[in-house]
């Protein structure tokens, strides 16, 4: 189901505390453009709207990434790599919707090859609104996932690990109803 | 007091290498006309790291490998006089200072072995090619500044240089640049970034490496920018106090970052053809005159 974050009042211990003030100012995203939404990736990150002055660079191996963004629409068999590469990724990992693609199918929500709900398959932290969103949206998202990781709120990586059987449930459903791919 | 600054300095050189390498973010940025990180983002990269709660790992090699590459370049510091403290150099530690900087890439091998990814060998492979390339310009520069001070001692050689006329980079400026060429392929920066490419070899052998291992191979940079260019400053520019020997230091790596900026990347044969070529060739006519003509 889509969840709504809020703020809880969950406890954190103070070595948590300081984790998540460095972590907030070093994101990594993993340079891996899914769909059409990562034309608006590279006037971010170069000297116009320049995204490193927030710690934020591109990396190349899911290893080393903590962020991954999934920018645009995801067919079926994008998404069985997307999965792979997610489950590559070290906690605590955090991933990022772009567009109204994955929101709610968007413009190829009557599509036979793409899925309309991610938040079926990956937990997702973030939601970008828009179709594609400009840069200037971008940054300023980026800066509601630091103000969420600061206050403990962007906890889709522990959501995958306890209800990991949902999850899979969902993606087998989807990948059997698909075919060999 | 002394003996304090020689036991903590692998953690002075952790900081000032730290801070190094935010400036070189900085000042790279503001040649592409932006702004760039905070000048402590390095520490903040390392935190981040550091505190990763899941880590994947491949086995057991590969955990001690990060632990070897860590080593080497902390090992190495105590043999190099850094603010003129005599820390343990003795007669012929230069060419101990050799074989003891080839033990960081050799740990990363054998974690990237044991990671088994073909982008870690073809990585590796080009390091271990660079090295080949680029250790014969700066042995031979290394052989005529020995020859100079008629000795092997780093200390010997740091304190012989009194006043700015005796300088090694003012009597030797052949041999200086020649490792000056050289220096840009051991911190692996452009137009030799052979090592890590990011975009072409999936940043070679650190492409398996996550969480608390980066966070070790991070710091492992920080250690070997530091050592690599208070050895430059200890051969070349006569290194002096605290202050001194930091202003030499930034002088040389902005000079580094300068290149650094504008060039783009060789493959690794043209590396290997160019070190061959020029550079040697300086080096080789830097030695020919002092010893015949001087």
């Amino acid at each position: 189901m889509l969840e709504t974050s809020k703020k809880t009042k969950e406890y954190r211990s103070v070595m948590e505390k300081i984790a998540d003030k460095f972590r907030k100012k070093s994101i990594w995203m993993l340079h891996y453009c899914t769909g059409c939404g990562a034309i608006e990736l590279p006037p971010t990150m170069t000297s116009r709207f320049d995204m490193e002055r927030f710690g934020m660079v591109p990396m190349v191996t899911p290893r080393q990434a903590d962020v991954l963004l999934i920018t645009g629409y995801l067919s079926i068999k994008t998404l069985r790599r997307v999965i792979t590469v997610y489950e590559q990724m070290n906690s605590p990992k955090y991933v990022v919707g772009f567009g109204s693609c994955p929101i709610n199918g968007g413009m190829y929500w009557k599509s036979h090859s793409t899925i309309n709900q991610l938040d079926k398959y990956i937990p997702v932290d973030l939601w970008i609104a828009g179709c594609m969103p400009r840069p200037e949206a971008v940054m300023s998202s980026f800066k509601k996932l630091e103000d969420l990781i600061d206050t403990g709120d962007a906890k889709g990586w522990r959501d995958y690990e306890k209800r990991n059987s949902w999850y899979k449930k969902n993606q087998k459903e989807i990948f059997d109803n698909y075919g060999v791919m | 007091m002394e003996k304090i600054i020689t036991l903590l300095m692998p953690l002075i050189a952790f900081i000032i290498g730290g801070f190094f390498i935010g400036y070189g973010r900085k000042f790279t940025a503001r040649i592409q006309n932006r702004y760039g990180p905070p000048i402590e983002q390095f520490f903040y990269d390392v935190g981040k790291t550091l505190s990763k709660v899941r880590n994947i790992s491949h086995g057991a090699m590969f955990d001690v490998s990060v632990m070897m590459a860590a080593t080497g370049a902390m090992v190495s510091l105590y043999f190099v006089p850094i603010f003129n403290l005599k820390m343990f150099s003795f007669q012929g530690d230069t060419l101990v200072l050799m074989y003891l900087l080839v033990i960081g890439p050799l740990g990363m091998a054998l974690g990237a072995g044991e990671a088994a990814n073909p982008n870690a060998s073809i990585g590796i492979s080009r390091a271990l090619t660079a090295m080949v390339g680029y250790e014969v310009p700066f042995v031979i520069a290394l052989i005529a500044v020995m020859h100079l001070s008629k000795s092997t001692n780093l200390f010997v050689i740091t304190t012989s240089q009194s006043g700015w006329l005796h300088w090694n980079m003012i009597q030797l400026p052949l041999a200086f640049i020649a490792t000056m060429v050289a220096l840009q392929g051991k911190l692996n920066e452009k137009p030799f970034e052979l090592i890590i490419a990011p975009h072409e070899i999936a940043t070679g052998p650190l492409v398996e490496f996550g969480g608390k291992y980066l966070g070790f191979l991070q710091i492992n940079h920080a250690l070997h920018l530091f050592l690599e260019l208070a050895i430059i400053v200890d051969l070349f520019l006569g290194g002096g106090g605290f202050f001194v020997f930091l202003l030499k230091m930034l002088a040389v790596f902005t000079v580094v970052l300068i290149i650094n900026a504008i060039y783009p990347r060789y493959k690794t044969e043209e590396a290997i053809n160019f070190w061959m070529g020029i550079p040697t060739i300086l080096a080789i006519i830097s030695l020919v005159i002092l010893v015949y003509v001087r």
